[in-house]
Order: structure tokens, then C-alpha cells, then sequence
């Protein structure tokens, strides 16, 4: 198969995002995503959190595309944009 | 609306009709809330979509998402709030039916049948725009090396994987559907697969930070 460099520069990137084999796979990050989301709404920094769950939200777009989604939720409850109380 | 601590969801969504039907609506009403939200501000491909389409979506995820609350009840840890912990549900269920929508066609025939049609070798060599003819050549031997090394270092499942999750960004879920196994597998599989390819670049000499550094616009 021939890539292109936009393709070949996505693999090169996704070898380099590879992490050792210790880390968390999708469900293990999944049962955390809760705990981690309101830690990062309150305003923490998602580096300083649970490493193994930053580590594979960094392989993982379908898990990081979850937690970005449900912290922005998050945020705008915080936020008053929710309207929770109605 | 009610604010209930976890333990009072709790109690309120396993107790008797009375005090279980407006615990029901009180969480259907919050995830409605927060998947509208979600669909009409944050989603700039649904951008087309009229307020009132983008509500009756977030009715009908809200309606799946209590369900599949109630159902899991028992997983619930207490580490966050209960509705984190529920909203975390309904995100996962509303953004698995929009993957779904966008990729409906996707298959991994097609993948195969497009990768066919890629430009050969010869002319993703000719698109090798670098200013410097000695750096064009160096990039085009690992360009050769990488493309080999995807043939030599991986099974066809893996590469089919690798080409549609990496190549071509299609999410997890998908390809995990359409390869007929489950995320968790496909991303245990796609992880041996770039671990196997980068030993074996590795051991030709390609480091990582060679690679990043020679391709780097």
C-alpha cells in the first residue's frame, strides 16, 4: 500500500502516542471518565490527574472525544447554561 | 427540579411508583438538558439543524439514556455525582448514535477497495515537496521503509485496523462493529499493532523521534 505524507504523518504520530503495555484499555478508562470530567470542569489540570486515564485518553480519540463532550456538559451546568433548576 | 444527593437518586429511582416516576423525569429533564446543549453547542456538524430538530434528537437520546441508566444502576461506584455519572452514559450513547449516522456506509470492503486506488509508490514519491533534494531522498527511502514495514510487520487485521483508525479516522466503535468484536479488543489489538510496527522500524534503524523530526512540516 502507498501513503501519503498526511497519512504517513498520522502513522508515524499514532506510533509515537503508543504507551506501554500497563495502561488502561477503553473500558477500564470508561468506569473512571466521571471522576476525571468533574476533577477537570472544577478546573484541575488534566495532567496532573490520574496518569494512566490522561495516558490513554491521548491514544484514544473515541474515549477523549467522550470526556472533552461530557466536561463541556459539565462546565456549562456549573456554568448556569444548563438550567437545571427549571 | 429536586436536588438529590447520590444517595437519594438512588433510593428515589429504585423506590415505589410514587417517588420512583418523578425521580424518572427529574433525570430524563437534567440529560435532556445536557445532550441539547452538547448537540447545539458543541457539535459544529450539526450546525444545519434546526433547534427543534436538534431538541427532538436530545428527547429521544435523553428517553435511551434514562433506560440505559436504570438498567446499570448496580455499576454505579459513588465515585463522582450520580448525574455525572449519568450524564457520562448519555454522552457515550448520543455521540455512538451520531458515529453511527456519519459512518452508516462505511465499510471495510471499501476501505480495502480505496486503499487500492491510492496513488502508487512512485507518485507518493513525486508529491515528496521538500526544497532540499537530499532531504526529498531521505524522506522517500523511509516513506519506502514505513510502507514496507506495514505489509511485513503486521497481520491483515491488523492493518485494516491501523489503515482505518489511523489513516483514515474512523472511530473505534465503528471498525470494532464492522470487524465484528468490541472497542475494548479492537483498541488491545491496534495498540499490539503500533508497538509491533514500531519495534520493527525500530530495528531498521527508525527511531520515533527521527521519523517525527524528518517529517515535521
Amino acid at each position: 500500500m502507498a501513503l501519503h505524507e498526511d497519512e504517513l504523518r498520522k502513522l508515524i504520530n499514532c506510533i509515537v502516542t503508543s504507551h506501554q503495555d500497563d495502561c488502561l484499555d477503553c473500558e477500564s478508562c470508561g468506569q473512571q471518565l466521571d471522576c476525571l470530567a468533574e476533577l477537570v470542569a472544577q478546573g484541575r489540570s488534566l495532567d496532573d490527574l490520574m496518569p494512566e486515564v490522561t495516558t490513554h485518553l491521548c491514544c484514544c480519540r473515541d474515549c477523549f472525544e467522550e470526556f472533552e463532550a461530557l466536561v463541556a456538559i459539565l462546565r456549562a451546568e456549573q456554568g448556569g447554561q444548563l438550567d437545571i433548576s427549571g | 427540579m429536586i436536588e438529590r444527593t447520590n444517595e437519594q437518586w438512588l433510593s428515589d429511582l429504585t423506590g415505589p411508583p410514587e417517588v420512583q416516576a418523578p425521580a424518572l423525569e427529574d433525570l430524563r429533564q437534567r440529560l435532556q438538558r445536557g445532550i441539547f446543549y452538547y448537540l447545539s453547542r458543541e457539535r459544529s456538524d450539526l450546525s444545519h439543524l434546526a433547534t427543534h430538530e436538534l431538541n427532538h434528537m436530545a428527547e429521544d437520546l435523553a428517553q435511551d439514556a434514562t433506560l440505559r441508566v436504570i438498567a446499570n444502576l448496580d455499576s454505579f461506584r459513588g465515585d463522582s455525582r450520580f448525574t455525572t455519572w449519568a450524564t457520562k452514559i448519555a454522552v457515550r450513547l448520543a455521540i455512538s448514535d451520531l458515529r453511527r449516522a456519519r459512518y452508516k456506509d462505511f465499510s471495510l470492503d471499501g476501505l480495502t477497495a480505496e486503499g487500492d486506488t491510492l496513488p502508487a509508490t512512485s507518485d507518493a514519491l513525486a508529491s515528496n515537496h521538500s526544497p532540499n533534494p537530499e532531504h526529498a531522498t531521505e524522506r522517500s527511502d523511509v516513506m519506502l521503509k514505513i510502507d514496507r514495514a506495514l505489509d511485513e510487520a503486521l497481520t491483515e487485521r491488523q492493518r485494516q485496523a491501523l489503515t482505518a483508525v489511523a489513516l483514515q479516522d474512523v472511530p473505534l466503535e465503528i471498525v470494532a462493529e464492522r470487524m465484528g468484536t468490541n472497542r475494548n479488543a479492537l483498541y488491545k489489538l491496534l495498540h499490539d499493532a503500533r508497538r509491533k510496527l514500531r519495534q520493527h522500524l525500530e530495528a531498521q534503524g527508525l527511531s520515533t523521534d527521527y521519523m517525527l523530526k524528518l517529517f515535521e512540516d
